[in-house]
């Protein structure tokens, strides 16, 4: 199990480095000089010679990245374009929670409504409770989750305009905060945002839990005369559960896209948001810190899963 | 079992638009359900079905997809017969701003009409107008167009480096299999899109400059496309080089093959006579599940502002405009937003009936 967990770690930490080597090369060659287009009309060689050094752009190729990769390590994401002397982590940081808070509530919702829900489609698979419920699934699947988000906006003013409300469809409340004013804010995004992995959880779960329903081990519990209560959560659903863990890995890439989509419908301040503010500006290595602080998340999901794979799943650690 | 679950997964678009048993019998698909019922003595002794056709058979009884393929092809006409035929409809028309307008001028995409903004569906604008004044069915099938061509760019390339790179991987193994294997790990933990926002993040904007006097692509704003579908290919072909590698793994092990290879047939022609062409149906069915992401993909990053730039028009920049004005005129992103639905509806309806129909034996 070690073994196999070393394995893994040291394949994501491969993909971590490519990560960085790839939005390293893409700042790199970004068109345009960024020390001349912050100095603007006020530019003057000599300042803009003691700039280039403070940014660390007068240094050769390989020892800019190097420099890149060791500031990486200490949670430096290195300075503003557009700012001077402001680093990126200052003007990322308020976004962190924001985002934080909105992809654990989707996460949570996913897996707590998704994987039920396709549960019990298998159970009641070809009734129409598993019609239905899959038919849902697959549209709400196969819709891109800004096309979901706009729906639902139009769906609350509509709503607002009869009722003669006023719920927001734009905006955060206080990060981390649940008076009734944040959850107003706070409600349509994350239940729009958990939507699209909730969809892949569900599908997933009900195959899942079909395939295990279908082998020998759960006909032999039921031929014993065992409980079906009994045949059903201890046979069946705890294998049914183990391949999901894996995929919480790849929700998380299908969460880490949508923030992008999500924050900028509802125009939430969270990292995707201001990042997209920052291509505008041009301030690349904002987004250079972004691509990296979300390509992380994913990695570290990944390995979560792969943890998690070990500890529900014992026939890894005989292998 | 593998049977039972088909035909229950065949059942379920029934169930989810009623509105098909409304629908008068198709004849050739009645037709087509005779000639499946007959037994197969009688089918043997009249002419015997390749598998290519069996599987077009399954796909023609296949009600969801084969109205998605009606959805598919009446857009495709819109978008490019629509431009053609649209601006010839309805008469001249007073403008106090610009004089006297011609059909041909405010039915272009582009055109500006700022004294009739946000206005409803009428015999002049068939969808109405946006909050610039400019004709939204023109903007839509212009978005259309566009969201087609792109599928059409990345799938070239696609198709192009995934066949090849998989069928090498498959067929000779080696190195470039090992590159295969590690390249598309990498891929799959890294969330594409982001790849896609990152680089035309970085370098949309000198791309507008540099690609903008391109013919064809480059003006109205398209400039970035070529960028947006260069980025969308090189997320996408992993997945297709995957399957193919999978796919030439199986057709090499086939006795044809070993035939070929007792009888002196050198590496390159068994590939291209022999491994290629069994790749079609798998090819098919990546491809258009693919279509699908493609779509999605370049209408959300133009929906962010790093695709289609202005007066250009696209599906995701449609919505962006209009969901500035969502309290007062919901029509104008509402539009958009159900085209697209229905668009990626439709291709990924398609392409699982397409998998169906192609591979019986595959479970999802």
């Amino acid at each position: 199990m070690v073994q196999f967990l070393v394995k893994r770690f040291i394949g994501l930490l491969f993909v971590v480095i490519g990560v960085t080597l790839i939005t390293f090369i893409m700042g790199f060659y970004a068109p345009g000089d960024p020390i001349k287009a912050l100095l603007g009309q006020h530019f003057n060689p000599v300042i803009y010679a003691q700039l280039r050094h403070t940014y660390g752009l007068d240094l050769p190729g390989y020892q800019q990245y190097w420099n890149y990769l060791t500031h990486l390590f200490r949670f430096d994401f290195g300075l503003s374009y557009k700012f001077q002397n402001r680093p990126v982590w200052d003007i990322l940081k308020d976004g962190v929670p924001v985002s934080t808070e909105l992809g654990f509530w989707a996460l949570l919702i996913q897996v707590s409504i998704g994987v039920p829900l396709g549960i019990i489609s298998a159970l009641k698979a070809n009734t129409w409770v598993d019609t239905t419920n899959m038919a849902i699934v697959l549209v709400i699947y196969a819709i891109p989750v800004f096309v979901l988000a706009v729906l639902v906006q139009v769906f609350i003013v509509w709503i607002d305009k009869q009722t003669g409300g006023s719920w927001p469809v734009s905006q955060w409340g206080n990060p981390w905060q649940y008076t009734w004013s944040d959850i107003t804010f706070k409600l349509a995004p994350i239940l729009v945002y958990a939507a699209a992995g909730l969809a892949y959880l569900t599908r997933l779960a009900r195959t899942s839990m079909l395939e295990v329903l279908r082998q020998d081990y759960v006909r032999t519990a039921r031929a014993k005369g065992m409980q079906e209560r009994v045949v059903i959560y201890r046979h069946a659903l705890r294998n049914a559960l183990i391949p999901l863990v894996t995929v919480i890995g790849l929700t998380l890439g299908i969460l880490v896209t949508g923030a992008f989509f999500i924050e900028q419908i509802f125009n939430i301040p969270g990292i995707a948001g201001i990042t997209l503010t920052s291509i505008t500006d041009r301030d690349y290595p904002v987004i250079q810190a972004t691509t990296i602080l979300l390509a992380v998340a994913v990695v570290f999901g990944n390995l979560v899963s792969d943890i998690l794979y070990t500890v529900v799943d014992p026939r890894i650690k005989a292998e | 079992m593998d049977t039972k679950d088909q035909r229950t997964d065949m059942s379920s678009p029934g169930a989810m638009f009623p509105d098909n048993q409304t629908l008068p019998p198709d004849p050739e698909l009645s037709l087509e359900t005779g000639i499946g019922g007959v037994p197969p003595q009688v089918a043997l002794s009249q002419k015997s079905t390749t598998p290519f056709q069996d599987s077009l058979r399954r796909l023609r009884r296949d009600k969801r997809a084969m109205i998605s393929i009606g959805v598919i092809i009446f857009f495709i006409l819109l978008s490019i017969l629509g431009p053609l035929i649209y601006p010839h409809i309805g008469g001249t028309y007073q403008s106090d701003l610009n004089g006297v307008v011609p059909a041909t001028q405010y039915h272009s995409f582009y055109h500006q009409e700022l004294s009739r903004q946000d206005e409803g569906p009428s015999g002049q604008y068939w969808l109405g107008t946006d909050s610039l004044g400019r004709d939204i069915l023109a903007r839509l099938m212009q978005g259309m167009l566009i969201s087609i061509t792109l599928a059409v760019m990345v799938e070239v390339i696609d198709i192009g480096v995934g066949v090849f790179v998989g069928v090498l991987a498959g067929y000779f193994g080696g190195w470039i299999d090992q590159f295969l294997a590690r390249f598309t790990d990498i891929m799959f933990a890294f969330p594409g899109l982001l790849f896609v926002i990152l680089l035309t993040g970085i370098f949309g904007t000198s791309a507008d400059d540099y690609l903008s006097k391109v013919p064809i692509i480059g003006p109205n704003g398209n400039a970035r496309l070529l960028l947006v579908s260069l980025a969308l290919a090189f997320t996408a072909w992993p997945l297709m080089a995957r399957y193919v590698r999978g796919q030439t793994l199986q057709v090499k092990e086939s006795q044809f093959v070993e035939a070929a290879k007792t009888s002196g047939t050198n590496s390159a022609r068994i590939i291209w006579k022999h491994i290629i062409p069994n790749l079609f149906s798998i090819v098919v069915v990546a491809s258009t599940l693919n279509i699908a992401n493609t779509i999605v993909g370049e209408a959300g990053i133009s929906l962010l502002g790093l695709g289609v730039q202005q007066p250009g028009s696209s599906i995701g920049l449609m919505i962006s405009d209009g969901s500035g004005v969502i309290d007062s005129h919901p029509w104008e992103v509402l539009v958009p937003s159900i085209v697209l639905a229905l668009i990626v509806l439709a291709f990924s309806f398609l392409g699982d009936g397409l998998r169906d129909a192609f591979d019986p034996r595959s479970k999802d």
